[in-house]
């Protein structure tokens, strides 16, 4: 009976320890801060980009955007350029939501298509949380509004300090279809916000219909 | 071409021009109301953004002069910046014409051009620049889900130090 007892209280002791090395550990990691995955410097632009590039496709606005190895996968909104001429954002309220530059190309179109879309809003993490963990050869699709879909491949993901941002690397002409994906990164200062951009590089290399 | 499409603009110029209002509209450089793409082919959508309604400033627009009617600009939650978007209608004629909108709050009221043209922009196409403000800090905070699991954890170490303290002082041997 006694035995019994003694062991009972052992187990009520091994568990009580166990919950509160458990409890420590987990408060203590929760306190951290949760930064948003950044590209490593092998992602960075290579010489060259692989992948052959695919023909063309005429131009259709964009309705989609999936991108299956970091689980996006949200519809977009047309942007257009805030007074001071920088792209602006979608609405930060919806945090599943992309946009595009309505003015410029159409993705699968030659040149250069951009889409741009939140890292995070006031509640938490956004469409593009993870866009910084993306790697190069990783596919992303977007859904046209002609019924198809243009699929393009990663050549390179980067990260831009806000100062020095190359316009030309990101927003200059292509002379064959592809598509920049941006998203706030970088360090985070509580001042200023985020201290650049991460910028996927790809182009594209095949289509559905 | 501005002239004549002036004319087309019917009712909402005339109100504005009555009014004695319509000089400040087109003195400034930016104009109030942001069209995007200023110059649209009939069937596209045109985005329509303004910070002139103050912080959380909505406004009502009106496309009537192309023939695309009402649409509605909401804050956006960036400043003071409200945006809307119309579509033109594939009937749409090539001109110059008048996009109105009134701010919800005050009823100021803001013009801007769009210019309708049958085949794309010719001139160059504007780039964005600079970098883009996508991230307010917020996924930088505690866990929620971690620190529920913590604070369970936690809860569950004390109940068990409770017992065996409650043991311990019956003299159940411990």
């Amino acid at each position: 009976m006694r035995g019994k007892k003694r062991r009972g209280n052992t187990a009520i002791a091994a568990v009580t320890v166990a919950a509160l090395c458990a409890g420590a550990w987990l408060l203590h990691g929760a306190a951290g801060v949760h930064a948003p995955p950044q590209p490593s410097p092998a992602e960075a632009r290579a010489g060259g980009s692989a992948g052959r590039a695919a023909p063309a496709l005429p131009p259709s606005p964009p309705d989609r955007i999936r991108i299956p190895s970091i689980r996006v996968d949200a519809p977009l909104t047309g942007l257009g350029l805030t007074p001071a001429g920088s792209l602006d954002v979608p609405p930060a309220g919806e945090k599943n939501l992309a946009g595009w530059y309505e003015a410029g190309t159409t993705p699968g179109e030659r040149g250069t298509a951009i889409v741009a879309g939140h890292v995070d809003n006031a509640e938490g993490p956004a469409v593009f949380y993870s866009l910084g963990a993306l790697k190069r050869g990783a596919v992303i699709e977007v859904d046209r509004r002609d019924g198809g879909t243009a699929v393009f491949t990663v050549d390179a993901v980067e990260v831009y300090g806000v100062k020095d941002f190359p316009d030309e690397k990101v927003y200059g002409a292509a002379g064959r279809p592809e598509l920049r994906v941006i998203t706030c990164g970088g360090g985070y200062s509580r001042s200023t916000g985020y201290q650049g951009n991460v910028v996927v590089f790809a182009h594209l290399t095949g289509s559905r219909h | 071409m501005r002239r004549t499409a002036r004319l087309l603009t019917g009712t909402a110029l005339t109100v504005t021009a009555a009014a004695g209002v319509i000089a400040p509209a087109y003195a400034a450089d930016t104009p109030e109301l942001v069209l995007s793409p200023a110059t649209a082919v009939p069937g596209t959508d045109v985005r329509v953004t303004t910070v002139a309604c103050g912080d959380d400033g909505s406004a009502t627009g009106d496309a009537g002069a192309v023939g695309a009617g009402r649409f509605t600009l909401a804050a956006t939650g960036h400043g003071a910046e409200a945006a809307g978007r119309f579509r033109v209608p594939p009937s749409a004629q090539p001109g110059t014409y008048e996009i109105v909108a009134t701010c919800a709050d005050g009823g100021r009221e803001l013009h801007g051009d769009l210019v309708v043209s049958l085949s794309p922009a010719t001139s160059p196409q504007v780039r964005p620049r600079g970098s883009v403000k996508t991230g307010v800090g917020g996924a930088l905070g505690p866990d929620p889900v971690q620190t529920a699991a913590g604070v369970a954890a936690l809860a569950v170490a004390a109940a068990g130090g409770t017992w065996l303290l409650h043991r311990r002082a019956r003299g159940d041997g411990i």
